[in-house]
């Protein structure tokens, strides 16, 4: 078996190598800070659009400079560390924040034609991929990092001394390990298909069509998309900076630079879950070469179409949905989104298993789907019997406002 | 192969850099006029009269003990995943058994009323039926004069 | 000249034994979890405890990955780190609101947890020594995951099942604490 592995890499690691990775490194960089910058106006612009306003106009053409301006601004504002706070830690959570944010995309492969080469682009006479670092782990990388991005969320409503944070980092933070499971169940049907952790395997086992949200069946990639947008705290999973309750959530303490972090980082993830979500299930670069002459540029930009599609249904999702209550939120991921995505992992294996064995897949189909309609209907019991014993119990007792129960 | 993993150190540390800097920067340009009232928690400008609830419903607690349970079989799925066609049947049913055994204590647990969240629509209209006339506008509450001016004639004892 | 003889020392730092790069990142990685450790235990604030021990995982995660255990160090910091001590906190968080230093948690209890430390150090110390002596790890040939999950259902099918009636164990644990409320 052949290890992924960018062949950058794989030699001995001299200054020439090294300046490669650096100009990587702080390209890679500055793409993120600049596509954050543009996602923001563009996010802005769009909303404007879809309100029949017409949103920032002001800093350069199309107001397109109005992020950089919000920036620059927020650098000349006071910096207030509440004296409740405790200080080390608040000071500590825009790191855990932003940090991991920006690693995610080191693990994306934006360019490099996987269809009639491997991937490879040729720099300084040497092979490398188009992405800043392949480790065998790829994907998981980016599963470790959004756990610690918990952290984050996590820390910084702790550390701020105050009610309102405290109430929105653990609200955010049971929500984000909540969606991170069936995100975990989600991405583990791709390598059912792929075969590999690694990135760019993945995506060089989708070249040529074969892409992922077909060969695994939709499914997942909605399963993904869902828990994605909940793991990023976007509407209509935005509870966790709910104005009406909370203020602004875990960051209400938050002013000056500190508030900047904490915003960069969440724009910079959306970019990035979009990113692994185009490497997961939508072929990464794959797309056809059009124009021989200029061959290199197609991949890259079929990425960055595929990823504006994904950033565009994200801002639209927050134009028009509703935020959904907290209740609806943990019963959508826990006893709609796992049992889905754990159901719709077994059946693709099954079936997997039974196509190498040479069974016909209509049995195994058959089967599948009975052995897991036995367990929604366990499922749908189970909480049927739970709601019913809580209206017995609740009806029956006189305090039927529970104040606590929806925090 | 440790290599690869040389690109996302530098990565980091230009991350880490950057915040820092940003900190450094911000230091260097804005004010710093900090007084009682900026340093205050944030209470929407009224004083608070109670403190910081002490405790938390028992299920936030019991939302991460499943999350873990739920991560450690992913755990265990992954490596299975990429080698599922060479290990075949015997894999598939040892996952299986695996499945179900976490299933079924999911199952148990959902039966149990461990992820029951907010509120049931009966339970509303039962609350505004059993307080009859006193529900003036059920589900608006009354916040009271705690923590407000006492000299202030705009404010006369709730709804 | 001076030039040149720095460029080619870095070449030489950079290519030659990768050996040398790991020890000297095994050397930061033990300094800073043994530091982190050492605070974990001497610190009053729960909290700032916890955090040390993330840090002290994150190490250990770290040296898997040195080793060439990639799959184990991440796995480390998506059960450790991602889920244990977030339940952790969860529990300090929920318990008490009030921030600050804990007097209860500096308590005459101290001389017994030293020597329940030493007596697990000693106990884990022991086994590790008596199983693996001094083998030395391929570090040319890392894990693959397949290989993994190849031995994980050939030689540990057993206690791979066992894990599930454990995990069974754990959630009834879990509804039995919650229904006291």
């Amino acid at each position: 078996m052949v290890i992924a592995a960018d062949p950058l890499l794989l030699g001995p690691i001299g200054l020439e190598v090294f300046l490669i990775i650096l100009i990587k490194v702080v390209a890679s960089f500055v793409l993120l800070m600049v596509s954050v910058m543009l996602m923001v106006w563009f996010e802005r612009k769009l909303i404007s659009d879809m309100q029949n306003r017409i949103g920032p106009d002001v800093a350069g053409p199309w107001g397109i400079l109005q992020t950089l301006a919000d920036g620059i601004k927020l650098f000349f504002k006071e910096d207030l560390i509440p004296e409740n706070a405790d200080r080390p830690v608040f000071k500590l959570a825009p790191y855990l924040s932003l940090v991991p944010a920006f690693l995610v995309f080191a693990i994306v492969p934006i360019g490099g034609d996987f269809r009639t080469g491997d991937g490879t682009v040729g720099w300084f006479g040497h092979r490398t991929f188009l992405q800043v670092a392949d480790p065998p782990m790829g994907i998981l990388l980016f599963l470790a990092l959004s756990s610690v991005a918990v952290y984050g969320v996590m820390l910084a409503g702790w550390s701020s001394g105050s009610k309102y944070p405290l109430l929105g980092s653990v609200r955010a933070s049971a929500q984000m390990i909540s969606y991170e499971a069936a995100l975990g169940l989600a991405i583990a049907t791709v390598f059912l298909t792929g075969g590999s952790l690694s990135t760019h395997e993945i995506v060089s086992s989708q070249s040529n069509w074969n892409w992922n949200v077909a060969t695994t069946g939709v499914v997942p990639f909605l399963i993904f998309l869902v828990a994605g947008t909940a793991e990023l705290n976007r509407p209509p999973f935005d509870l966790v900076e709910a104005e009406q309750e909370l203020v602004g959530g875990f960051h209400t303490e938050y002013s000056s630079i500190r508030f900047a972090l904490f915003f960069l980082a969440e724009f910079m993830n959306v970019i990035t879950m979009s990113a692994i979500a185009v490497t997961l299930f939508l072929g990464g670069p794959d797309g056809p070469i059009l124009v021989e002459q200029v061959a290199w540029i197609w991949p890259i930009l079929w990425f960055s179409l595929k990823l504006l599609a994904f950033l565009f249904s994200f801002v639209w999702l927050r134009a028009t949905l509703p935020r959904i209550r907290y209740d609806q939120l943990m019963d959508l991921g826990w006893k709609v989104l796992i049992p889905l995505a754990l159901g719709w992992f077994l059946l693709i294996a099954a079936l997997n298993v039974g196509r190498d064995r040479g069974w016909s897949p209509v049995p195994v189909v058959l089967v599948s789907v009975a052995v897991l309609w036995a367990g929604a209907a366990m499922l749908g019991g189970a909480v049927r019997k739970a709601r019913a014993e809580r209206r017995a119990i609740e009806l029956g007792s006189d305090e039927v406002l529970d104040a606590g129960d929806g925090a | 192969m440790l290599g690869q993993y040389l690109p996302v150190v530098a990565l980091l540390v230009l991350a880490a850099l950057f915040a820092a800097l940003s900190f450094v920067a911000s230091r260097l340009l804005a004010p710093r006029r900090p007084h009682d009232r900026k340093l205050a928690p944030y209470e929407c400008g009224i004083i608070p009269s109670r403190e910081t609830p002490e405790r938390f419903p028992v299920r936030f607690y019991l939302v991460a003990m499943i999350f873990i349970v739920f991560d450690i079989e992913i755990i265990f799925f992954y490596p299975w995943a990429v080698a599922h066609r060479g290990i075949g049947l015997f894999g598939l049913v040892a996952v299986l058994i695996f499945s179900v055994a976490v299933f079924e204590s999911f199952v148990y647990l959902i039966g149990n009323g461990a992820l029951e969240w907010g509120p049931i629509a009966e339970v509303r209209q039962a609350v505004s039926r059993r307080f009859g006339s006193e529900v003036v506008r059920p589900g608006v509450r009354q916040v009271g004069l705690e923590g407000r001016d006492a000299g202030n004639p705009t404010i006369e004892g709730g709804p | 000249m001076i030039a040149m003889a720095a460029l080619q020392g870095f070449d030489s730092l950079m290519s030659g034994d990768t050996v040398v790069a790991q020890n000297i990142a095994f050397g930061i990685l033990a300094v800073v979890m043994i530091v982190a450790a050492l605070r974990m235990v001497t610190t009053g604030n729960v909290v700032h405890a916890a955090l040390y021990l993330v840090i002290v995982l994150a190490g250990v995660a770290g040296i898997f990955i040195l080793l060439g255990a990639e799959f184990v160090g991440v796995t480390q910091v998506l059960v450790y780190i991602g889920a244990i001590v977030v339940l952790f906190l969860f529990g300090i968080m929920l318990t008490r609101g009030a921030l600050g230093e804990d007097e209860e948690a500096d308590t005459e209890k101290r001389r017994m947890a030293v020597l329940v430390g030493v007596l697990v150090l000693v106990v884990t110390g022991g086994a590790v020594l008596d199983s693996f002596g001094d083998a030395a790890v391929n570090r040319a040939a890392p894990s693959l995951t397949a290989e993994i999950g190849d031995t994980i259902f050939s030689q540990y099918i057993v206690p791979f099942e066992a894990v599930s009636v454990l995990l069974l164990a754990a959630l009834i644990g879990a509804i039995v604490v919650a229904r006291k409320d």
